[in-house]
């Protein structure tokens, strides 16, 4: 198993590395570049000409794509084009504050769906199910960014007034106004449960039909043993893939969420350094993501794989 | 501050009702969440933040956000510009200048040097004097061909090097040529006055607050500075201006009662905010204005008489009525409308819509058949890419076909920037010869319509020299009525600016400068529990 982890590893070093080629290559493709996006409006043939200068962007491209690898291996990270602080730097507050939000979203997330999965399976065809998969097929049609404004109309600004719509504090301090975080990590929740609610309430239907839970019946076990000892731990497997890709999806699914509620995170930082054509920023922040990914994957890999007897054992 | 229930105890002049049950339903939550925020984050503020600290939520904003003075890009930087730096001068909401550090600036006899005089015991914000030198150090850095401050273009004729300082309150520039308009220059946000060991990293500088946090791209802190050269002024503690390029997001913010005000209110929302009894909306006509720009020298604008055409084919009330929601005036294809040139009678009868003559003017161009053009488009500004589909539809009626072409700001302002044939574009309030330093003259940085006529180009030279100011607006009204004849902008209108404020933020009034929020003038500010 853990040959089978480094290969997998390895396998992520070079999506890394492919994935910071192509967005390389996809930002100078874009029209203007971060002189003339930096100036805007006041870019006159002067101060571009200063810029270009000052931002080395007059090197050939594989020199810039050159120096940033480089940098790279020393875990630099190169200075933003837009405000000339290191990247580290000016991410850092902001890395910290989305996976605040990200890493809250997953503890809510994970444990409430495979509950509310786990109970629909048991309440099968009954009303309660129905409205579990009435609710979560709604959501799960429903673009995230819509479920956010909607959260916002009715618990912020239109019906109810009760929580702040959206995000006003700063990157280095997000936990030091709770309530605000509320809506952005309810949108978050709300957008990933529904496959996971699904993926378990199938998953666990699935077992509860086989013939060791039915064994564990005939022994005459308690209901409550028989479902949360034999047959959770044995539904989990399967769902975990699911889990994963949805806390996968999480890390580029709040973009959009930072930018509803204006929340100072690595989402608002790439969209801003797309608009400024900040490639350094860009960089980082896609880098990041997909290294959450390929984590996320690895981990769903290897906790399906510790939740199956067979192969735990035959892949030692 | 957010609303508090004893808001109700004052009587609200205007909208004098018991506060519903939903504001006080707001009220409590807003103020149960935002107060912790306060005190969390308030860094070095002392324990009474809360009462004296304005929180503004302004339009823009981005990684790229700088402090530098000389500088300002984007909307909040020129918000932060504002309230750090003072300048020498100032406009005042009707667009006259006042003097600010300046006690007197004046111009020789033809205008070649002028002498500035500093009022008596001013201070920067760390409490050294603000002298001559400061005033010789700030002309020079803002020339700095290291450097290139905004008003750098507008310096190009200053003699950087022979800059005298006369005595401790006095300095003399000398220029290469008269200029006239100096005044208008010093009066920019982008020219605020600087000490000798300036650093933007940690700025230091005359305005009404001074810098205590900023994080680009999200927010920063700002204290009353009590130095301020404006007696009595600032009348709050504290100030943060918080960035929200989102507007729904910025509308939320103040909805919400996390911002006290917010620049640059979007037409669409102004009726969610007017429901709330809470808000006020603050509205005032500005010479902003949003033209589209004809290349005079690029086909088929080359020809005036269908630069004429294009300008007869605009239905102008129907454009600011569409595009700016109403919230705008019509224009008459000239800048400058607070330009004490700009006086109705002496400048040609406003343009109005005509078809057939357009269709006339067309035809005798050789395109009778109808014409093809390309329009490029973008939200440049509120209110541009909806200006352009009018005009598409609009221009139907005289046979042009306009096909647009979408960009995104970054490609707007990019390789083909100053090069579009027929594109869009927004002025700032500008006075007449400053604009025409800024877009119209052969040597103007952002030329866009590529207007080189000989005979305004002779005029404006001639006014840029004239120090007589009744000779200089006889001279300046010709120049309008030239552009107005045959110039290659179509100013179809002047938008009107639209901010919104909580009812206990008192002291912003209408300005015509087109800068938001009484030109982000919150030393006027005075809250009111």
């Amino acid at each position: 198993m853990s040959r089978l982890i480094l290969y997998r590893l390895g396998y992520g070093l070079l999506t890394l590395f492919v994935v910071s080629l192509v967005v390389f290559l996809a930002t100078q493709a874009l029209p203007g570049d971060a002189a003339r996006a930096i100036l805007g409006r006041d870019a006159t043939a002067e101060r571009v000409a200063l810029l270009r200068d000052q931002l080395n962007l007059n090197d050939p491209l594989a020199v810039q794509y050159g120096k940033w690898l480089a940098g790279l291996f020393t875990l630099d990270l190169g200075d933003s084009f837009a405000n000339a602080r290191p990247v580290s730097e000016y991410l850092g507050p902001r890395v910290t504050a989305s996976f605040v939000l990200m890493g809250l979203a997953a503890l809510i997330a994970t444990p409430v769906s495979l509950l509310i999965g786990a109970y629909s399976a048991l309440r099968r065809d009954r009303a309660a199910d129905h409205a579990t998969s009435a609710v979560s097929l709604v959501l799960a049609a429903l673009p995230e960014f819509a479920v956010g404004i909607l959260l916002i109309l009715l618990l912020s600004t239109g019906w109810l007034h009760l929580l702040p719509p959206v995000f006003a504090g700063s990157a280095s301090a997000v936990l030091a106004d709770p309530a605000q975080l509320i809506l952005p990590v309810l949108t978050l929740v709300l957008a990933v449960s529904p496959p996971i609610i699904r993926m378990m309430r199938a998953s666990m239907i699935e077992v509860l039909e086989s013939e060791y839970v039915q064994q564990a019946r005939l022994k005459g076990l308690p209901e409550r043993v028989v479902v949360w000892r034999h047959a959770a731990p044995n539904a989990i497997g399967p769902v975990a893939q699911v889990i994963a890709v949805q806390l996968g999806w999480l890390a580029g699914g709040v973009v959009a969420i930072e930018f509803l509620f204006a929340f100072p995170g690595i989402g608002l930082a790439l969209m801003d350094a797309i608009t400024t054509r900040d490639i350094p920023v860009i960089q980082a922040v896609t880098l990041l993501i997909a290294l959450v990914y390929i984590v996320v994957n690895l981990l769903a890999d290897v906790v399906g794989l510790a939740a199956n007897p067979k192969v735990r054992v035959s892949a030692r | 501050m957010p609303p508090t229930p004893a808001d109700s105890e004052h009587p609200v002049p205007r909208a004098a009702s018991a506060p519903s049950r939903r504001s006080v339903l707001m009220a409590g939550a807003a103020g149960a969440v935002v107060v912790p925020a306060l005190s969390a984050c308030g860094g070095g503020g002392s324990s009474g933040a809360g009462s004296g600290r304005l929180r503004v939520g302004v339009a823009g904003g981005s990684a790229e956000d700088t402090l530098d003075a000389h500088k300002p890009t984007d909307n909040t930087d020129i918000a932060r510009a504002h309230n750090l730096y003072a300048g020498l001068c100032y406009f005042e909401t009707d667009y006259s200048i006042q003097m600010a550090l300046a006690e007197s600036i004046e111009p020789n006899d033809d205008a070649t040097v002028w002498t500035i005089r500093l009022k008596p015991g001013l201070t920067f914000h760390d409490g050294s004097p603000v002298t001559a030198d400061s005033v010789v150090f700030t002309l020079r850095r803002v020339t700095d061909p290291d450097i290139l401050g905004i008003g750098a273009p507008q310096l190009a004729t200053m003699d950087r090097d022979n800059i005298e300082r006369v005595d401790d309150r006095t300095v003399r520039v000398p220029f290469s040529e008269p200029y006239v308009t100096l005044l208008d220059l010093l009066a920019e946000y982008s020219m605020g006055i600087v000490p000798e060991d300036y650093d933007p990293d940690n700025p230091v500088g005359a305005g009404p607050f001074k810098l205590m946090e900023f994080t680009p791209g999200q927010r920063s802190l700002f204290a009353k500075f009590p130095g301020f050269w404006q007696e009595g002024h600032p009348r709050i503690e504290e100030l943060e201006i918080i960035n929200f390029p989102d507007e729904t997001a910025r509308v939320n913010a103040l909805l919400g009662g996390q911002v006290d005000a917010i620049s640059q209110l979007p037409p669409s929302q102004i009726e969610v905010v007017r429901a709330n009894p809470n808000i006020e909306t603050l509205e005032s006509e500005s010479g902003m204005w949003t033209p589209f720009t004809m290349r005079v020298d690029k086909a088929p604008f080359d020809d005036v008489r269908v630069r004429q055409a294009f300008r007869l084919i605009v239905d102008r009330r129907q454009m600011v009525d569409q595009a700016l929601a109403g919230y705008g005036s019509v224009g008459n294809d000239i800048y400058g409308r607070f330009d004490p040139a700009y006086v109705e009678d002496k400048l040609p009868d406003q343009r109005e819509r005509d078809i057939a003559e357009a269709k006339r003017l067309l035809a005798e161009a050789g395109h009778g058949d109808g014409l093809e053009v390309q329009l490029v488009t973008g939200p440049i500004t509120p209110g541009a890419v909806a200006a352009a589909q009018v005009f598409k539809e609009q221009a139907r009626a005289a046979g042009v076909t306009v096909n647009l072409k979408q960009t995104n700001s970054t490609e707007y302002y990019g390789e083909n920037y100053l090069q579009w044939t027929f594109a869009q574009d927004f002025w700032a309030t500008r006075n007449y010869l400053s604009q025409a330093a800024q877009g119209s003259l052969p040597d103007a940085p952002f030329n866009e319509t590529h207007w080189a006529d000989e005979e305004w180009v002779d005029i404006v030279n001639e006014a840029r020299r004239t120090v007589d100011e009744e000779e200089r607006n006889r001279l300046i009204q010709q120049a309008m009525a030239i552009e107005h004849e045959r110039g290659g902008y179509i100013i179809w209108g002047f938008v009107n600016t639209l901010d919104a404020f909580h009812r206990k933020v008192k002291g912003l009034e209408p300005s015509v400068t087109g800068h938001p929020l009484t030109s982000y003038g919150f030393h006027r500010v005075r809250i009111e529990e």
